[in-house]
């Protein structure tokens, strides 16, 4: 196995992921990753690492995306259409709805606010996409004759998938992002016990111990709560769905525990969209949204309404969840404009903005910004930032490594020097490699591959005949031809695998001669020899032939007079390659000479 | 409460330390192999005197870390080294560790601090300090008590032997003062100037009934001394004695907590004093509970007390009902922010919450 690897950014909360697997000899490239910190190319990967010359689709058999946050899958469409990359891109079905949205807004934010110029267009997304092809969970996908891909659940986001890649009985698991806790709205990763020769994991969050969701939430109200009782507008910008269903939840319960009055509103076009997804992917949610849909429309809250533009002008308290979630754009930016100068009001960040935004400038401490037509909004609102995202820590990783049982372990993460306490960790609970390679390294992983061979019903038989009973404890020497054919290996008798080839069997014979000092008649040497060798040769047949030769066995031994000295007899020993062994051992014993005192 | 966050260790710790730049050291006491010493970075929120509440930063990070095979009951840095000391059962020797946290994340096992006829005796209680040198205080029982040069291992001073009783803490008043306290409940004083005997020895409070006792002692501020300060007893059945160490002849003050009836044992009773608060003290090893005491309105009446305040969290935390709740296993206060305490538990869980002074006092 080898594997190069363009990790996230050094010390960056979010970097870029995009991993090349090598694996028994089919290439296959793990997610195609955005750098969110970088505003010029080096935010794309280097895809000239791959390969020097020759195209792209002929070298990658297949390309992998775990799900559709951009830095996992930002820099697909500059990979497939700029780069130029035709081959089949797997991902989940909710991944595949999802991604062209974000990234559309993401090239709209790039291009459009920004002005760049070398960025993918709208069509290259559609282009891009159409390359797609979707997969379900648990659903094993031939990616040809040799290569096979899985998906496993993941946790995370809204159709986060693992996926498991299996070439004969090689396979590496990747990760992607994932979270070993459930949530509100989904549930843990889960692996089988898939023994992957490789686990590449996630481990960026490794080293953090979280604070408890409860601790979250709880302060999370209070703010809220905080705000509304002071007279306070909340504006919540979403992006359409996952999180925002959690947060609904939380305020309702809260709401009806406090008997609060203030309005709740939830933008429209979110609900429309929110329900379409829910709708088609209400499998990748947990079992209580489930059936909390089952039971009721997702949106049919007690407290929370469907909010109308005018409403925002509305005087007194209010909180609305409103699209899109990084406020560049649309209803929840104009809602800001009109909310941010009065400091009573405050805005709750659910996620992390891209550079550009509103949303990334207010998180940086920003507080006057510049608007349409030169104008600046000066923010006095309270700005918070609420990151819900979760990813495995430590102890996430320890169990799902307990979970798959990989041969080795691999973590892509920030800074090496870092994670020598967990490699060391991971090595001596399951005794694997750990490897922990940066950013344009090369791993290789050394596997020892089964090969599965049958043995002929046959040839067992006849090898258990020979010698000693089967003994459970030692291992027993036996020998066959490997024939392989047809994709197959099998263990057979020689005679049997040369039946199948059509192959003719050739005999060796070995002659040997002997020389002998004796003066007597050649009969005479005969006879002696034959006395001589029966009486050593208790257990083998031995034979004087009426034609004046003995045999030991199959092995022939004929006697005949040296043609310059009479005195010296020369035995010729002749045997089959099959009886070597005994051949060899007739000839040494021959060679000792004849015992004087025979008659 | 004004603040609370609840987080959840791998393994239950029974210590909390403090180190450089707001570190803070835990580490596991399990009885099998693979113990981790872990050096974590606390959130910002802690790092700052201002709260925040939603601020993105919220969770610890595992700065460094170590493994240790034996289970670490005790743990102390070394002033102004990379150093730290651990010890633990089975026996009263120490380990001493290297933690260098630019190169590498792995706190590195360095040496063995060896001591006589260790087996068969239980863990030493450890104290440090880097006056003259890097020392560490260290014995398991009142005729055990020496001091060795960290780095050398050299033994600096021996105390000579007033007993044999089992020691439960001990101390560094400053860099020549030494305070020893019994698990009868007797404390004694030491000057490592004068290495013949142990100078004093305050009786324990009560008529011994099979009680187990503990001390908390606090760093006097600079420039004062350092006997001024109110030494702290704690028994396993609740009381509480508070003795000024330069008129050990009587209590400053005797109470008594509410705490559950003696059965919970002995094993993880801490006391300490709030460094940037007057007068107040945190009690816990009794059950899942942290109490807060103000002392400063004490007697020595032996009366029972009123705690300012109780920290329930553990108990509440936990994830079965049917397990045993989960006891605190050691608490300790934030050395800036006065009112910010982190407790442990044996179940795994790490608390750090900031109470709320209840009105009318401030």
């Amino acid at each position: 196995l080898l594997m190069f690897s363009w990790c996230p950014g050094a010390g960056q909360d979010v970097g870029r992921s995009c991993i090349l697997v090598s694996i028994a000899g089919k290439n296959v490239m793990l997610d195609c990753g955005m750098h969110m910190g970088y505003n010029d190319d080096r935010r794309f990967p280097d895809f000239s690492y791959i390969t020097q010359n020759g195209r792209l689709t002929d070298f990658l058999d297949c390309v992998i995306i775990s799900h559709f946050h951009l830095d996992h899958c930002g820099a697909l469409p500059y990979f497939s259409e700029m780069v130029g990359y035709d081959g089949p891109i797997y991902m989940t079905h909710p991944t595949k709805a999802i991604c062209p949205i974000l990234l559309e807004d993401y090239r709209k934010i790039t291009v459009d606010k920004k002005g760049e110029t070398n960025f993918f267009t709208s069509q290259m997304i559609k282009d891009c996409m159409k390359k797609v092809v979707a997969v379900h969970l648990h659903q094993t996908v031939q990616v040809d004759e040799e290569l096979e891909i899985k998906a496993y659940y993941a946790g995370h986001v809204l159709g986060a998938a693992m996926f498991q890649i299996k070439v004969g009985c090689e396979s590496v698991v990747y990760t992607g992002d994932y979270n070993m806790t459930p949530d509100r709205h989904l549930g843990a990763a889960w692996l089988d016990k898939c023994r992957p020769d490789l686990l590449i994991t996630e481990s960026t969050y490794a080293t953090t111990i979280r604070d408890s969701k409860r601790c979250r939430e709880r302060d999370f109200l209070k703010k809220v709560h905080e705000t509304v009782e002071r007279g306070g507008k909340v504006l919540i910008p979403v992006f359409a769905l996952g999180r925002a269903q959690e947060l609904c939840i939380l305020l309702e319960t809260f709401w009806e525990r406090m008997n609060l009055k203030a309005p709740i509103y939830f933008s429209t076009g979110l609900t429309e969209k929110a329900n379409h997804y829910y709708k088609l992917f209400i499998t990748w949610t947990n079992q209580k949204i489930r059936k909390t849909f089952v039971q009721r429309n997702m949106f049919e809250f007690k407290h929370i309404k469907a909010f109308d533009r005018a409403f925002a002008d509305n005087p007194g308290p209010m909180v609305v969840f409103a699209t899109p979630g990084m406020l560049h754009a649309g209803q929840s930016l104009q809602i800001f404009r009109k909310w941010a100068g009065n400091e009573k009001n405050m805005v709750i960040m659910p996620g992390y903005c891209v550079q550009g935004t509103v949303g990334h400038k207010i998180l940086s401490g920003q507080r006057k910004l510049e608007m349409e037509g030169r104008q600046i909004l000066e923010v006095k609102m309270q700005v918070e930032y609420m990151s819900f995202s979760a990813h495995a820590d430590a102890k996430g990783i320890m169990q799902l490594i307990r979970q798959a049982e990989p041969r080795n372990v691999l973590l892509v993460h920030g800074e090496a020097k870092k994670m020598e306490f967990l490699k060391q960790k991971i090595e001596q609970e399951f005794h694997v490699s750990c490897f922990m390679p940066a950013n344009g390294e090369t791993t290789t992983i050394l596997t020892n591959p089964c090969i599965p061979v049958d043995i002929s019903l046959g040839l067992l038989k006849r090898e258990t005949a020979i010698g000693a009973a089967p003994d459970a404890k030692r291992p027993r020497l036996m020998h066959g031809t490997l024939l392989m054919k047809d994709n197959s290996f099998r263990l057979v008798s020689p005679e049997q695998a040369l039946k199948e080839l059509g192959l003719a069997e050739h005999q060796l014979r070995f002659t040997c001669r002997v020389h002998i000092q004796d003066p007597r008649k050649e009969h005479e040497t005969v006879l002696r020899v034959y006395n001589h060798l029966k009486g050593v040769l208790k257990d083998y047949s031995v034979q004087h032939l009426p034609d004046g030769s003995i045999t030991v066995e199959s092995i022939l031994i004929q006697a005949t007079a040296h043609s310059e000295d009479q005195g010296t007899k020369v035995l010729l020993v002749s045997w089959t390659y099959q009886d070597e062994e005994l051949g060899s051992y007739l000839t040494s014993l021959l060679k000792k000479g004849l015992p004087q005192s025979t008659p | 409460y004004r603040d609370l966050h609840t987080f959840e260790l791998q393994a239950p710790t029974r210590l909390i330390e403090w180190a450089r730049e707001n570190r803070v050291c835990v580490a596991g006491y399990g009885q099998c192999d693979g113990n981790e010493i872990l050096q974590l970075i606390p959130p910002p929120t802690l790092l700052t005197k201002e709260t925040q509440g939603l601020c993105p930063e919220r969770d610890f990070k595992v700065e460094c870390g170590g493994f240790s095979e034996r289970p670490v009951y005790s743990l102390k840095y070394v002033p102004d080294t990379s150093l730290l000391v651990t010890s633990g059962p089975p026996d009263s020797s120490l380990q001493v560790w290297q933690v260098s946290a630019e190169d590498s994340d792995v706190i590195k096992s360095v040496s063995t601090i060896a001591t006589e006829n260790a087996t068969g005796q239980s863990w030493a209680k450890i104290a440090t300090i880097s006056a003259r040198a890097p020392w560490v205080l260290h014995g398991s029982r009142l005729d055990r008590v020496q001091i060795t040069e960290v780095e050398s291992r050299k033994n600096v001073y021996t105390a000579a032997s007033r007993g044999s009783e089992e020691l439960s803490s001990l101390a560094f008043l400053d860099c020549n003062l030494l305070l020893l306290c019994c698990a009868t409940g007797r404390l004694c004083l030491a000057d490592t100037r004068q290495p013949q005997g142990l100078v004093e020895a305050v009786p324990a409070p009560s008529v011994p009934c099979s009680e187990h006792w503990c001390m908390g002692t606090r760093h006097a501020a600079q420039g004062s001394e350092p006997s001024s300060q109110p030494v702290a007893r704690l028994s396993s059945r609740g009381l509480l004695a508070l003795t000024d160490l330069r008129k050990t002849s009587e209590f400053l003050a005797l109470a008594k907590a509410r705490v559950p009836s003696p059965g919970s044992g002995a094993e993880f009773l801490c006391v300490s004093w709030a460094p940037a608060l007057e007068g107040y003290l945190a009690i816990s090893g009794f059950d899942g509970t942290v109490h807060v005491y103000d002392t400063q309105s004490w007697d020595s009446s032996g009366r029972e007390a009123e705690p300012i305040f109780v920290h329930k969290g553990h108990v509440f935390g936990g994830a079965g009902g049917s397990r045993d709740p989960p006891l605190v296993t050691v608490h300790t206060w934030h050395l800036q922010k006065p009112r910010t305490l982190l407790s442990a538990a044996s179940d795994g869980s790490l608390h750090v919450w900031d109470w709320v002074q209840p009105c009318g006092k401030c």
